[in-house]
């Protein structure tokens, strides 16, 4: 059974027509399945461990970053991530801004969102967290006053620039290397004076007492916090044209 | 004429050319760059270029660049080091040793083979690892290996 997850901002009337049209597809291409609306449930971890526990094989994320996000931190701590993870995969479908997790995993409209959940490619994906939430590609903060502590040593840069810890790339970008199936974190900070710095590691923590920790583009976290990795959490749906291997 | 030997060997493997520095940073791992200071003891698995400013300890079992704006104090390992920056500490390279014209050394050296380019100031004595030296590190290696693959 598949069940699709329809973000709260998605009842805006400007996204019905895509909503229309997406609905279509999915019936055309015998993908349809049960529509949960976020916007008139209260406890949306409940909503949707309760449709796991009811058997379902795939949950659709439709419409933004934020909207992955709410459905992974539903999921990921739940007793029944095991079941979760053995059983059920996770599909995007990208509507409206803020779709960098659906842009790396190769769905750049809904229509093609259909096509590849028809298609079910799927890779296990590594999560990555800070504190108590997860982002699947990554966070980010000034780099002007913060300090990164990782494995022995801590690192800290005076210029004005960003910081990016990165578990999955949501577009082309050759100078980093970076991989979701690793079990490691791409940590890359370029200042405004085109001085890059790149490493890898599994955990760390990031300090800075004038600004947050941006997760996914969608969500701050106040710091000092604790990043860390977790290989091969997620089962997602994935396009051919994935930013990754 | 042993020493004129080595030099010119070194100078084909380890180049002091302009593109030197290009070729490295396509191969490593982790890059420090110029804005960048670092606190503690930075050890890596894979290829270095320290570009900014370091305090504590360097390792790592591949090769280390030291960049001509580079500040570092610390003992510094690795199998090959090039340098063209500051270094105030012991410096072993268990293989090659580069040290640029630009390249300041406060401290001992150890060394497998050495090229030293003109312009180079050096503060410290200079030690030659033998083949001994060379054999124990390789057996401390394995043993290390071993004992994490433990």
């Amino acid at each position: 059974m598949h069940v699709y997850i329809y973000d709260d901002y998605l009842n805006k009337g400007k996204y019905q027509k895509s909503l229309n049209r997406l609905e279509i597809r999915l019936t055309d291409l015998g993908l349809n399945g049960k529509i949960i609306r976020l916007g008139g449930i209260k406890n949306i971890k409940s909503a949707i461990q309760n449709e796991i526990r009811l058997g379902a094989k795939t949950i659709i994320a439709v419409g933004n970053n934020q909207t992955v996000n709410k459905i992974i931190g539903a999921i990921i701590d739940a007793d029944l991530y095991g079941d979760f993870q053995k059983k059920t995969l996770l599909g995007i479908i990208p509507i409206g801004e803020d779709n960098s997790i659906a842009a790396s995993f190769g769905i750049k409209d809904a229509a093609e969102a259909c096509n590849i959940l028809l298609a079910r490619r799927i890779e296990k994906i590594d999560l990555g967290l800070v504190g108590n939430h997860y982002f699947l590609n990554q966070a980010v903060i000034q780099s002007r006053g913060t300090v990164l502590e990782i494995d022995g040593y801590a690192l800290e840069s005076g210029e004005k620039g960003e910081v990016r810890i990165i578990n999955l790339l949501s577009e082309r970008e050759p100078s980093i290397k970076s991989n979701p199936h690793d079990g490691r974190l791409d940590v890359y900070i370029k200042t405004k004076k085109k001085d890059i710095t790149c490493l890898a590691t599994t955990r760390l923590k990031v300090a800075n007492p004038d600004c947050r920790l941006l997760i996914d583009g969608v969500m701050e976290v106040d710091t000092p916090a604790d990043v860390g990795i977790m290989k091969d959490r997620v089962n997602i749906i994935v396009g051919k044209d994935r930013l990754f291997e | 004429m042993k020493a004129v030997h080595l030099i010119s060997k070194f100078h084909h493997k380890y180049m002091f050319s302009k593109d030197s520095k290009l070729e490295k940073l396509k191969d490593a791992e982790t890059i420090i760059g110029s804005s960048i200071k670092v606190k503690g003891n930075f050890q890596g698995q894979g290829n270095i270029i320290i570009e900014g400013s370091l305090e504590g300890s360097l390792k790592t079992d591949a090769s280390i660049y030291i960049g001509n704006q580079a500040k570092i104090v610390a003992n510094t390992e690795s199998k090959d080091i090039i340098i063209n920056g500051e270094v105030r500490g012991n410096i072993k390279a268990k293989n090659y040793l580069a040290i640029g014209g630009t390249a300041k050394i406060y401290g001992d050296i150890q060394y497998g083979e050495i090229s030293i380019e003109k312009g180079a100031t050096i503060n410290g004595q200079l030690l030659m690892l033998t083949e001994e030296h060379k054999r124990s590190e390789k057996i401390k290696a394995e043993e290390k290996n071993s004992a994490e693959e433990k």
